[in-house]
């Protein structure tokens, strides 16, 4: 998915149709003239950016350039001062993180967040556990078995294999935990009930901080299936070869403006850390 | 000694390496190994009496009230909170019941309404902790208010004569003691909710980490002040069951039980960070201070060292526990076998 170099022109108030020609597929996210204020501060200043399905968009900048900020406007956790999102063509208000999960969007946090001496079924299962048949389902019983059917059936879909569904999380190496984290967000937003078309969205805050090379490998493949799946994915991430390797477009913010926004194919190493030190003009004056 | 190849077949990939299955279970279940180690050491060491199905019994009704107030206590911890106001709960609930009786309401009556009250002091204490307050902090204040609400309610002075309440007390059916049916009954349903139910599951969770619960877009904390009901509940029920031993209602509210519970608490191995822990551990952990008294009684050997020995095996447990998990994550290190193994790109 490297044709669509037509969003790499885009500047600050140009609405652009949600399709671009060559892309082949709809826009997932999108977020117009996003301002957000913390008292004096400008976090955010006038961010446009949009992913589509299927697509990788790598968030890049240094400390404090607004991409965490950002990251959580999209999943609900802050709220803009100014500005529109619109997910999957439609406009969408935030007042929380559940609101955005309700819309389809899932994030994956930095410190992972999983229960760490349960096991890897009832992590993946937290907040849809499938209920046991009959009386003892009325009672709230867990269908273990179910369970744990249920997750190995999903990562063997995801093309993952970790450890035993038994084994609890705090027993992973730090490489199986981020792939049961991701596979969490994962599975909650491929597994949208009805409307195949419109495909989940995956926030990702700095996936392989924590990761070893070999591991960092295994994550990236991931999100590549993921996005191949037509999950759209935000990527936020201090890793300049990992967004290489992984992205499909990177936007790069400086103190909290959107400076460029372009495929992967069409820049290299140098042209990205000049925008992240802005040491190179923004693509957008 | 060496791992063997984690993943050699299909069906292997289930499968954790022996070596790590063998840590688990000593971190798991080793305290009950070192439950049958004790009883084993103490019928050699004080036969005949030892051995024999009255000293079980014996053991068993010691330990059951130690083991109502650890129940309490660890499904406190387990949540996420240490509930310090459990002896002042049990305190408020005997003098409640105990009030009620020699004022003419039926013993059922009494019973029932002294047990609301215990959930309700634990619902009372799950709000407070909710608006961010530190939960040993509150748990305190609500422990010396119990104890003066006791206090005020009987006037200060013990209630005696309730033998009304014998049938969860001294009675025996099938010749074992009403206590340890109690407790029986008590921890197979806390164990079959923490470990079978959504509701436990989720409660679980919670106490190991409330923001992984939250983000999965469920009502961390709801279950927060279902482990206060629960754990206000216990505490309510001991102090009815120690009533009933000894049929009078006492106001002065004992902190001796909280630190026994704790022993044994610990003992299990439940860890006070939360999350963790299971109530059949707790049990036994009872169940081992009991038998080591026990034993030391029949010795004619001086209690006092009976406090000393569970001290060791507290800190011995300890150390046990730590170097299972160090050697299991360096093992796991060493095998870790996350695969993404049809790569795309």
């Amino acid at each position: 998915m490297t044709g669509n170099s037509g969003t790499a022109a885009q500047g600050p108030g140009f609405s652009a149709p949600s399709v671009g020609p060559g892309a082949g597929s709809s826009t997932a996210l999108e977020l117009r003239g996003i301002d957000m204020h913390y008292g004096y501060v400008r976090a955010l200043d006038q961010i446009d950016i949009e992913v589509r399905q299927g697509e990788v968009l790598g968030l890049l900048g240094d400390n404090g350039a607004g991409k965490s900020t950002l990251l959580k406007v999209m999943s609900g956790a802050h709220q803009p001062t100014s500005g529109e999102i619109r997910v999957h063509g439609e406009t969408s208000a935030f007042a929380s993180p559940a609101d955005s999960t309700h819309a389809g969007i899932q994030m994956v946090y930095q410190d992972l967040a999983l229960v760490d001496a349960q096991d890897i079924a009832t992590n993946l299962s937290l907040g849809r556990e499938i209920l046991r048949k009959g009386p003892l389902g009325w009672l709230g019983f867990v269908d273990h078995k179910a369970q744990r059917r249920r997750s190995t059936d999903e990562l063997e879909k995801l093309g993952v294999r970790t450890a035993a569904m038994t084994r609890p999380v705090e027993m992973l190496s730090g490489g199986q935990r981020q792939v049961v984290a991701l596979a969490r967000g994962a599975t909650r937003v491929s597994g949208l009930p009805g409307d195949d078309e419109k495909r989940g969205i995956l926030l990702l805050d700095e996936p392989t901080a924590a990761l070893g090379y070999e591991q960092t490998q295994q994550v990236q493949s991931l999100i590549r299936r993921l996005a191949d799946r037509g999950v759209a994915c935000v990527l936020v991430t201090h890793n300049l070869p990992l967004a290489v390797a992984v992205c499909d477009r990177i936007a790069v913010l400086n103190r909290g403006r959107k400076v460029a926004d372009v495929p992967v194919a069409d820049t290299d190493n140098d042209q990205l850390v000049g925008w992240i030190t802005g040491a190179r003009p923004s693509m957008f004056v | 000694m060496t791992i063997a190849p984690a993943r050699t077949a299909g069906a292997e990939r289930d499968k954790d390496p022996a070596v790590i299955r063998s840590l688990i279970f000593v971190r798991d279940r080793g305290i009950f190994v070192l439950w049958a180690l004790l009883l084993i050491a103490f019928s050699i060491w004080a036969s005949p009496y030892f051995a024999s199905v009255d000293n079980a019994l014996l053991i068993a009704n010691a330990a059951a009230l130690t083991a109502i107030f650890a129940a309490g206590v660890a499904v406190g911890i387990i949540c996420g909170a240490l509930d310090l106001s459990i002896p002042g709960t049990a305190a408020l609930a005997s003098c409640v019941c105990g009030w009620l009786i020699t004022h003419g309401t039926p013993t059922w009556v009494s019973i029932v309404a002294a047990l609301v009250l215990g959930a309700l002091v634990g619902a009372v204490n799950g709000l407070i902790t909710l608006r961010g307050f530190n939960p040993i902090v509150v748990t305190i204040g609500t422990l010396s208010v119990m104890t003066g609400l006791a206090s005020v309610i009987v006037g200060g002075y013990t209630v005696p004569g309730l033998d009304s309440l014998t049938f969860m007390g001294t009675q025996r059916y099938l010749g074992v003691p009403a206590p340890v049916w109690i407790t029986a009954v008590l921890f197979v349903a806390i164990t079959v909710f923490l470990t079978r139910t959504r509701d436990g599951i989720r409660m679980m969770a919670v106490g190991g980490n409330p923001e992984a619960v939250r983000r999965s877009g469920i009502h961390a904390d709801r279950y927060k002040v279902v482990g206060f009901v629960i754990s206000g509940f216990c505490a309510a029920l001991g102090g009815l069951v120690t009533t009933a031993l000894v049929t009078e209602a006492n106001p002065a509210a004992n902190a001796s039980i909280i630190f026994n519970a704790l022993t044994a608490v610990a003992l299990a191995g439940v860890s006070l960070a939360g999350g963790r822990g299971s109530l059949p551990r707790v049990l036994v952990g009872a169940l081992i201070l009991g038998t080591i008294s026990n034993a030391l009684t029949i010795k004619g050997i001086q209690p006092y060292w009976g406090t000393a020995v569970t001290g060791v095996l507290l800190l011995g447990s300890l150390a046990i526990e730590k170097w299972v998990s160090t050697t299991v994550s360096r093992r796991l290190v060493q095998s870790a076998h996350a695969s993404v193994h049809t790569g795309t790109r």
